[in-house]
């Protein structure tokens, strides 16, 4: 083997310009590879980061909640269906909340009333969202206590949280006191304990935290909550969790967020499945290029492969040479062309940022992928010599020596 | 002293469909330690011959024995092993790998025997190219010798190997009467320091009537074989094969 890399390495050597230019078109190609994958896996996780991060992976839900109709009464003149909403709660929800907690999936469990009011200050009225939650718990989820911007997460008793823009829409400060009137028509006074920033301006806008007693009492939903949110390990396990939590406990349903949000899900899909096409074609151009030189070289050498013949070399050892030049050609452009990849996604990070000066989107470089880049190009590059090293191969020493 | 070559009815053609006997049962003994030529006019099948003897090629027809092996009967690898071993190539074009220096052009033949840049095989090759007078050039890229610098150094690559033979083609060819001459008695100095057999196929002939014996080639059949000696009739080298005489009349270097 010391033998033919020997040789490869000075053939190469010896036709620089040749040996640059490709040398080049590889780096260019796997350059482009790690690029682009990393971009695209960048701005995926991202999104999906925004989509699951701070929301519930799998939510528990009754039964019934889509509307069913109640009454149904029938005349020969006409029909009227009486439906019913969000009627009922979620019964022994802590016998539910107790199995998911001995999950070891399920990395956060929060038991949740939830119901919608209008919060009153002076002449202004808005519509609001009002959540019950334990704030211990809700935290695995939502991490309010890390992003309370004034005051206090405490929200027991009439304490509650309120979100930034509505604090700002209501004028109100930590410590006021809020009147806020549910659907049902019951109106009761609260104290703003601490603001918060949850990062979406819906949420905002519109939400408030209180303990799920308070909320329990003020809808008086007795023993039951509306739902369970959970987050879990990993988030594409969301559809087989719901799954086993539906098969799990009867009257219950359960959602995923996969199930609901399909169409991103095929978006991303579809995003992937474009970007690993360039990715094929971009190798594809590579080693057809490696083999175009390769197989020119062959033709360049064919003197001295007549010579080291003749000198006897057997046929197999200088099909070898050929392919450990595609091998050096193929390891080395990738080498360089991953550093390069490497350094364009970190200029692309540097350069492009909205206006907080953060960048868009975080580019994720994976060392597998790129590990997976260099073995695609080196082999590509030893595919692609395969052809010329077999001509080289049947080359008859006495026609090569013989036609100086 | 035994025979170191021996062929019997050597027959080989040319071409499937058209076929074009060039050699007509060649009837050949060489012993060792000879220092024989080949001549003959283009298209005689001098060159055809020296494939056979150099193993390159296989006969059609007929035997070829080197050192004792029967190498009709051998693979094409195991040919390749055959020439590396016992086989030593000096070409018209000398036929260094321009991508080498001198002294990696003679450490080659180790190379592909499996040798590796230990210093005993660096210290013989270097040796081989004092013998051919090229001390100081061993580091140089063959590219930058001059014709006569890459013949010696196409020498001393074959003699690497310690070949039993050495087989020459047209190996003063391409130099200049006064590199021919000193060409010619390196090879006759190794001839008989090392007692090494050469064939030497020549147009050149005032070098061939210098070698021990000249075989002359004439449309595929020994023509004529004699011994030179300097009390043969043949001796003076404007007797032998007058038809290939290009410098006869002019003050040629004896």
């Amino acid at each position: 083997m010391w033998f033919e890399f020997k040789v490869a390495w000075r053939f190469l050597k010896s036709n620089k310009t040749q040996t640059l230019l490709i040398l080049l078109g590889i780096i260019v190609g796997v350059t482009v590879q790690i690029f682009l994958g990393s971009l695209i896996s960048g701005l995926q996780t991202d999104l999906i980061n925004q989509t699951v991060g701070s929301s519930p992976h799998v939510t528990v839900l009754p039964e019934n909640q889509a509307p069913r109709p109640l009454v149904i009464n029938e005349d020969k003149y006409s029909r009227i269906i009486t439906f019913t909403g969000n009627e009922g709660g979620i019964n022994r929800w802590q016998e539910i909340e107790n199995y998911l907690n001995d999950q070891s999936e399920v990395t956060a469990v929060s038991p949740t009333i939830n119901g919608s009011g209008f919060a009153v200050r002076g002449q202004k009225n808005l519509p609001i969202v009002i959540r019950g939650v334990d704030i211990n718990k809700a935290d695995g989820i939502y991490e309010i206590t890390n992003n309370i911007i004034t005051g206090q997460s405490s929200i027991g008793g009439n304490n509650i949280i309120i979100g930034s823009e509505l604090a700002k829409e209501l004028e109100l400060q930590p410590n006021d006191t809020i009147k806020i009137t549910t659907s049902g028509g019951i109106s009761d006074r609260f104290i703003v304990s601490g603001i918060f920033d949850l990062g979406s301006k819906q949420l905002n806008n519109s939400w408030i935290f209180m303990s799920i007693r308070r909320a329990s009492t003020l809808f008086n939903f007795s023993d039951q909550i509306s739902n369970i949110e959970i987050q879990i390990e990993d988030v594409f396990a969301s559809d087989q969790i719901a799954d086993q939590i539906m098969a799990r406990f009867n009257q219950i349903n359960a959602e995923s967020w996969q199930r609901n949000n399909q169409q991103l899900l095929t978006a991303l899909q579809s995003q992937s499945s474009s970007s690993l096409i360039i990715q094929i074609f971009v190798i594809i151009a590579v080693t057809l290029g490696i083999a175009s030189v390769l197989a020119v070289s062959v033709v360049q050498k064919s003197r001295q492969i007549g010579i080291l013949k003749a000198m006897g070399t057997k046929r197999k050892r200088v099909g070898i040479i050929f392919l450990i030049q595609g091998a050096i050609l193929g390891l080395t452009g990738s080498l360089l062309g991953a550093l390069s990849g490497i350094g364009l996604s970190q200029l692309f990070v540097t350069f492009t940022r909205d206006q907080t000066g953060d960048p868009l989107f975080p580019i994720t470089v994976d060392p597998t992928f790129i590990i997976i880049s260099i073995v695609i190009a080196t082999s590509a590059g030893m595919i692609a010599a395969s052809i010329p090293a077999r001509n080289s191969a049947k080359l008859n020493p006495i026609e090569v020596i013989h036609n100086a | 002293m035994p025979n170191i070559v021996e062929t019997n009815n050597l027959i080989k053609v040319y071409g499937k469909e058209v076929k074009n006997e060039v050699l007509h049962g060649i009837n050949l003994e060489i012993k060792k330690g000879e220092f024989s030529s080949i001549i003959g006019p283009s298209g005689s099948g001098k060159s055809t011959l020296l494939n056979l003897l150099g193993a390159l090629d296989k006969p059609t027809d007929g035997n070829i024995y080197i050192n004792g092996s029967h190498i009709n009967e051998l693979s094409d690898d195991q040919l390749a092993l055959f020439r590396n071993k016992n086989i030593g190539f000096v070409f018209q074009f000398h036929h260094l790998l321009p991508e080498f220096t001198s002294l990696e052009n003679v450490l080659i033949p180790n190379w592909i025997d499996g040798g590796n840049s230990k210093n005993q095989n660096k210290k013989r090759a270097m040796e081989l190219l004092n013998l051919v007078g090229l001390e100081g050039f061993e580091n140089k890229l063959v590219t930058k010798i001059s014709g006569g610098q890459k013949q010696r150094v196409a020498i001393a690559r074959s003699l690497m190997n310690q070949p039993d033979i050495i087989l020459a083609d047209e190996p003063t060819g391409n130099l200049d009467t006064e590199t021919s001459t000193k060409i010619y008695n390196l090879l006759r100095d190794i001839n008989k320091e090392l007692n090494t057999t050469f064939i030497i196929v020549t147009h050149d002939r005032h070098i061939a009537s210098k070698t021990d014996r000249v075989i002359e080639i004439i449309d595929g059949n020994i023509d004529k074989d004699y011994k030179n000696d300097p009390n043969d009739e043949f001796h003076n080298f404007e007797n032998v094969a007058p038809e290939y005489c290009f410098l006869c009349g002019q003050n040629v270097v004896k």
